[in-house]
């Protein structure tokens, strides 16, 4: 029964989307508004029949309802109820589901915020968001139908996948990173309407980035969670492999960062508007880049579902965007340039902008040609060969250094013309003081120059971001007599835009730091211990306290419990684990992590034997944790950045008003 | 229209599209990594069993072989355990062999006494068999045909339909 009535919620869903698609073509051709309210109509059926769909698969999830395919796949009757709901993303077909709901989503979102506004551009953003609301559609109707009819109905089923249900942190990753990617298809609808209508106004490109802007911060907070996951569950210590599909989640990123950028100068300078919707485009298609690599099988990654059937009809689809978005940039491209100012002086705001969207997009192949090397040599001959860590490493760092120099010079440029006297008055003070940073940290040891690079670098990077953030605080103070929390509220929400960037630009600074940091001084071993043998270790006193099975009801799991010592403090007891479900019958290392701010402890039991001795590694690497602080703060500062101006304005006036009252 | 654009970008999609199809027609498991030692000669080997007695390569010509490295600290390893025994029972034709793998011979042992035990386990001093066949891992699984040639390594916990397709390709 719920089989059947999933279907026709999808069938549904499918009809609003091809016929929504096709009412706002033609009324965005024919500049009608009665058009534009049936595809606003068409838009929110899509969303409802979608939402309707997802509700009534996670029914059939929480209630067990084996003859539903997806559950009989997934579910099992001893997983607890909370991994249940989220098994809806841990397999191909429900994935895929759960993408069209956040289409759904996101697209009567949009419906609803641009409602009476931009009717022609709105009509064209629609249908070309219900074009890619059809593919996913049809997607989930046909060859990853979740809701396909079991035969046989089992009693019982295998349960989710046991890296799902091992950590807290895999409930949210996933949803983060879908928001960031399905989101992509906003921006890029919005651009392809502004390329079919061959204009870009002022107050478009404004949305357009707000909405890129919103969609980048769920980008930026997948990503995190995902390494933060990888470094608290899958046992090596680590954070980010390079693995195809990490990059295909960071390709986009990169563009949309990219974008972020040039879309600054276009609004300000009336620059590169062409250049901005080519980087928007290149991101959605990068998003779809990267989840065709996630669902076709053809990647070897901890991320990949095995072989499925979607391969190649997401390659036909990718084919078919790729098209539409030529053909589309080749016709339009000439008349929006057309209105471009040119670039006045290299040594510039604008200057900077620019050469940070070269690194920016040059950093996007670099990592595209590593990601797609492996295939390209499979291509023409029938070597086999992977590329890994040290290539991207080595690519990676002088880009990272080189927008860390950017991000110190940018923000404190002039637009337009810069005085040499002005220039040197500016980053005299901030270059000596890197400087010393770096002479500080070569005279306390450290040899690496890329080490040596990234601190002083950084230090230039935040001596401007910080300069940016305090001046006009410090202003408000001096002059209208603030306390400082009201000094920064008033600050942060009059120049919210501004901000925020820098506090993004803060937190790309410490992840900066603590990625060399824990890198160049990571220290790891493997020892077995003893039972009651405290052992010394990197200034840790490990002592094994011995071993126990705690039984679950979904899985049993053999805890190692140690515990740790550092000059005389007490840390408490580590209990590393190996977790396996009986269901599935893997066994998932879970590591035992004691985090500080100078440094992490990493724990992670490779085996337990009956002799009273067991195996561990042991990782000590410095500043880990401001990395997930970094990390947050780009996040946060990103939220304020894109904060709504409507709901700031009307506080503002409000206050206003009781100030003249 | 900007006809530079448009050629260079149909240029560029073409040749996406032609790399990311490949796998796709070509039909190729990226999990699966061939064994340069496949279409080789076995290397040679003297080893003794847990149970004292040796076996060596030369004597094992003629007949068909399947060599399991394993090890009692790889989960893996203990679900293929039941597939291999099940399959040593069914070819008795075919020698079986486990090859112990970076493991202590008394583990080993107490394992095959609380879980089966169907054909002989050698131990690999210093890992040099293991070496010599280019383990990378285990559970590894080697099938040699008659000449001593190996047929197929399987790098993966193996099921009882994959050893049964292989051991008919050998004998």
């Amino acid at each position: 029964m719920i089989s059947l009535i999933g279907r026709g919620l999808v069938l549904l869903a499918l009809a609003a989307a091809v016929s929504g698609c096709v009412v706002g073509s033609i009324s965005g051709i024919r500049k009608r508004d009665r058009g534009g309210d049936w595809t606003r109509n068409l838009t929110f059926a899509f969303g409802s029949f979608m939402v309707m769909a997802t509700l009534l698969m996670e029914y059939a999830l929480i209630t067990h309802d084996f003859s539903v395919g997806y559950v009989a796949q997934v579910g099992s009757l001893s997983t607890p109820l909370h991994i249940t709901i989220v098994s809806l993303w841990s397999a191909l077909e429900g994935s895929i589901l759960f993408w069209g709901f956040v289409l759904g989503i996101y697209a009567m979102v949009f419906a609803w915020t641009t409602r009476g506004r931009h009717p022609q551009h709105t009509a064209y953003s629609l249908a070309v968001l219900l074009g890619v609301a059809v593919f996913f559609c049809f997607l989930v109707a046909s060859v990853a139908d979740p809701f396909a009819a079991v035969e046989v109905v089992p009693p019982d089923g295998p349960g989710p996948n046991p890296l799902l249900q091992n950590h807290v942190l895999m409930i949210i990753h996933p949803p983060a990173l879908y928001l960031g990617f399905v989101g992509m298809s906003v921006p890029f609808a919005m651009a392809c309407s502004a390329l079919l209508a061959g204009r870009l106004d002022a107050a478009w490109m404004q949305m357009l980035r707000r909405w890129t802007l919103l969609v980048w911060s769920f980008l930026t907070l997948g990503i995190l969670l995902g390494g933060w996951w990888s470094y608290e569950v899958l046992g090596w210590g680590g954070y980010w492999a390079w693995d195809p599909v990490e990059n295909a989640s960071f390709m986009p990123w990169l563009a949309a960062t990219a974008f972020l950028h040039s879309a600054m100068v276009t609004a300000r300078k009336g620059l590169f508007s062409g250049w901005s919707l080519v980087l928007v485009i290149a991101s959605f298609l990068l998003t779809l880049l990267g989840t065709f690599m996630t669902r076709s099988g053809v990647f070897n990654s901890v991320h990949s579902f095995t072989q499925s059937p979607i391969g190649p009809v997401f390659l036909v689809f990718i084919a078919i965007v790729l098209v539409f978005s030529v053909i589309l940039l080749s016709a339009r491209l000439d008349t929006l340039a057309a209105k471009d100012a040119s670039i006045g002086s290299a040594v510039s705001r604008e200057g900077s902008f620019l050469l940070n969207n070269l690194l920016f997009v040059c950093f996007t192949f670099t990592v595209l040609l590593g990601t797609l090397y492996p295939l390209i040599v499979e291509a023409i001959s029938e070597n086999r060969i992977s590329v890994g860590q040290p290539y991207f490493d080595a690519m990676s760092a002088p880009i990272c250094l080189a927008l860390l120099f950017l991000m110190g010079v940018g923000p404190v440029l002039p637009w337009g013309r810069s005085e040499p006297g002005q220039v040197r008055q500016l980053f005299v003070r901030p270059a000596v003081f890197s400087v010393v940073v770096g002479a500080l940290s070569f005279a306390l040891g450290v040899r690496s120059p890329w080490v040596i690079g990234t601190f002083s670098m950084a230090t230039f990077a935040a001596w401007a971001s910080v300069r940016e953030l305090s001046t006009p605080v410090l202003l408000r103070m001096r002059k209208q007599g603030e306390a400082l929390p009201k000094a920064l509220l008033e600050s942060a929400i009059r120049t919210r835009r501004r901000f925020g960037g820098h506090i993004v630009h803060l937190g790309v600074v410490a992840m900066a730091v603590s990625v060399a940091s824990a890198t160049h001084w990571r220290e790891d071993v493997d020892l077995t211990l003893t039972q009651d043998e405290p052992v010394e270790v990197f200034g840790y006193t490990l002592t094994y306290l011995g071993a126990e099975n705690q039984d679950q009801p979904h899985r049993v799991s053999q805890v190692g419990r140690f515990s740790a010592a550092a000059g005389g403090r007490d840390l408490g007891v580590l209990e590393p684990r190996f977790n396996r479900y009986k269901k599935r019958g893997d066994e998932v290392p879970s590591p035992a992590v004691y985090s500080g701010p100078k440094e992490d402890l990493y724990l992670s039991l490779l085996r337990v034997d009956d002799d009273g001795t067991a195996s561990l590694r042991v990782v000590v690497q410095p500043m880990v944790a401001w990395l997930w602080v970094g990390g947050l703060m780009m996040v946060f500062g990103s939220f304020i950045a894109s904060f709504p101006e409507r709901i700031l304005r009307r506080r503002s006036s409000v206050e206003a008003q009781g100030d003249v009252a | 229209m900007n006809w530079k654009v448009l050629l260079s970008g149909l240029f560029g999609i073409g040749l996406l599209v032609a790399v990311l199809a490949v796998p796709i027609l070509k039909g190729t498991d990226p999990h699966a990594l061939p064994s340069v030692l496949e279409g080789r000669k076995a290397p040679g080997f003297l080893l003794d069993s847990l149970e004292g007695q040796t076996w060596s390569s030369d004597s094992l010509v003629g007949k068909p072989v399947v060599m399991n490295f394993w090890a009692t600290w790889c989960g893996p390893c203990k679900q293929e355990h039941p597939a291999l025994l099940a399959a040593a029972r069914m070819y008795p034709e075919v020698v079986f062999l486990g090859v112990l793998y970076g493991d202590e011979p008394a583990k080993a042992q107490r394992y095959l006494a609380r879980a089966g035990a169907a054909y002989p386990t050698l131990v690999d001093p210093a890992q040099r068999t293991a070496m010599d066949f280019g383990v990378g891992g285990v559970p590894e699984t080697f099938f040699i045909d008659r000449q001593g040639q190996i047929v197929k390594k399987v790098a993966q916990p193996i099921s009882m339909g994959e050893i049964s397709h292989w051991v008919e390709a050998i004998q």
